[in-house]
């Protein structure tokens, strides 16, 4: 079904590497290599900037500074280490960002529907490659991004900013950086063990048909050629 | 510079300093009589001297003052503050340096552990060995105090000479101060002093002269004499300084709230877990819900 791959190479991974959205034997490619090495790039980004950043926000994570060599080594490379997310963050809001339209279906994920969804109680056969809830996350991690590069670039260079405007970019950073780190444990935990079969699309790119069939049932449809089952 | 006996009452991102309890220690303060200062910066030089700062080249401003503000190598700056006063020109001398204030906005905003500490005896110190120049503390500050050295990139300020008060001396720019507006003793001794020469200014016409104490910050470990104490501004003092009310919410309510926050975010998805298990896929007797293996 899909090129020419080398032997012992597994068929799907191989159309992984440039192709989305196709069926490969029992199994879909959800994320191409693009752009599973972009989402790595800003997973890995942000992780660093927790460890390097968390530290200086409270000593009570102060031990993350141990990893690093020091408080003062996480100070000079935190700034540098965010610029990086950012930039990984960019790239990934323009990977993703044709798919992201908000649908007038879509009203409810950012109340209501969130809890039903949590409670496994949403069962909507409309749901496309990403739902509401995960649409939600893709733009208000994109603005904290940008929260946190402009109040971020404030704090590298505070003697060059009036003191009210670094009270601000102060209380703007942290704020958004909370924010971000709540939804993000959720956002791990969804995708790994609340969802079996979530991850595999993070690493081979791949999700079997059962998992798209109940998670994102009008993708399916769209990839498999499938009619609705009702 | 840190006076290793001296106990440490407060300090930066710690919980608490290291108080025994069981030694009495009291409150030091420097005493600055405007009225009295004759702008011979005798204390800056000491200040240089005592503290082996570099030299740094002066700017002219339009006054007799050597810099325009202080410096990471200039901790103690006499202001000279010209202003039109009844009829006539005032020339107001300020020694300008840390306040060494009761409650501390530089102390409060400091990220780092131990990097500033308030010693028992009211000295505010930054402490280099800590010190990561994130410059959070300019932000705290209510005098615009702390100051980042490009060199080391760390931060400095005046230290209230604690080196030499620890071991029972006087600060260098009080030791060299010819006319006596400066004096150096426990807090206690320098409000009896500061309340006695506010009186007789005011005796001898001085109707507004006052004592510059600002209880905002906890009073400072600085009294100061100001002939014309209605208008603080008039010597570049703030009249009413507090730390910042966003710094406090920065520190006090966001960041508790925050690890909260965050603690329970790992907490409320392991409860998922256990409540909900994970979203399994329905109709398990399908081929295709198993790993392929390729």
């Amino acid at each position: 079904m899909s090129t020419a791959s080398p032997r012992h190479m597994d068929a799907a991974v191989v159309t992984a590497r440039d192709r989305e959205d196709v069926l490969v034997g029992n199994e879909i490619v959800r994320h191409n290599r693009a752009s599973r090495l972009i989402h790595w790039a800003v997973a890995i980004t942000f992780i660093e900037c927790l460890l390097t950043g968390m530290p200086i926000w409270t000593p009570a994570f102060s031990w993350m500074a141990h990893l690093y060599g020091g408080l003062s080594v996480c100070r000079v490379i935190h700034p540098w280490i965010g610029l990086a997310f950012f930039l990984s963050s960019a790239l990934m809001f323009f990977q993703w960002l044709s798919d992201m339209h908000f649908e007038p279906n879509e009203k409810g994920w950012l109340g209501p529907k969130l809890f039903q969804y949590m409670r496994y109680e949403s069962d909507d056969s409309e749901v496309g490659k990403y739902n509401g809830g995960q649409k939600v996350l893709f733009w208000a991690v994109s603005l904290a991004a940008l929260g946190l590069l402009l109040s971020g670039l404030l704090m590298w260079f505070p003697r060059s900013f009036p003191k009210l405007l670094m009270q601000f970019a102060y209380v703007i950073h942290d704020f958004t950086f909370i924010c971000f780190a709540v939804a993000i444990v959720f956002h791990v935990y969804l995708g790994t063990a609340a969802e079996p079969g979530t991850f595999g699309s993070m690493t081979r790119g791949t999700v079997t048909r059962a998992w798209a069939r109940l998670h994102h049932p009008r993708w399916y449809r769209e990839v498999t050629g499938e009619k609705p089952a009702r | 510079m840190s006076a290793q006996n001296l106990e440490i009452r407060r300090s930066s991102a710690s919980v608490w300093g290291s108080l025994s309890g069981m030694r009495s220690v009291p409150v030091v303060s420097k005493y600055i009589d405007t009225t009295t200062c004759i702008g011979c910066k005798a204390c800056e030089a000491a200040c240089i001297e005592w503290n082996d700062l570099r030299r740094v080249a002066t700017e002219q401003i339009g006054s007799y003052q050597t810099l325009p503000t202080l410096h990471a190598e200039y901790w103690n700056l006499i202001r000279f503050n010209e202003r039109d006063f009844d009829g006539g020109l005032v020339w107001l001398m300020r020694k300008d340096q840390c306040m060494h204030c009761d409650e501390p906005g530089c102390l409060a905003a400091c990220p780092a552990p131990g990097a500033i500490v308030q010693y028992s005896n009211g000295i505010v110190d930054v402490n280099p060995d800590q010190c990561i120049g994130c410059g959070y503390c300019e932000t705290g500050c209510p005098f615009d105090v702390p100051r980042f050295h490009q060199t080391t990139g760390k931060m400095a300020k005046c230290t209230l000479c604690v080196d030499r008060v620890s071991v029972g001396l006087e600060p260098a720019c009080i030791k060299a101060c010819p006319t006596g507006c400066l004096q150096f003793g426990t807090k206690e001794d320098m409000l009896v002093l500061a309340h006695r020469r506010v009186d007789q200014l005011q005796a001898n016409g001085f109707k507004t002269a006052a004592l510059y104490d600002p209880q905002g910050v906890g009073g400072t470990g600085v009294v100061t004499v100001l002939a014309h104490g209605d208008h603080p501004d008039w010597y570049g003092l703030p009249a009413d300084p507090h730390v910042p009310l966003l710094v406090k919410f920065w520190k006090s309510v966001l960041r508790p709230l925050g690890v909260v926050a965050i603690f329970g975010a790992v907490i409320g998805a392991f409860a998922h877990y256990t409540k909900f298990g994970p979203k399994k896929v329905k109709g398990a007797s399908d081929s295709d819900t198993n790993l392929p293996d390729a």
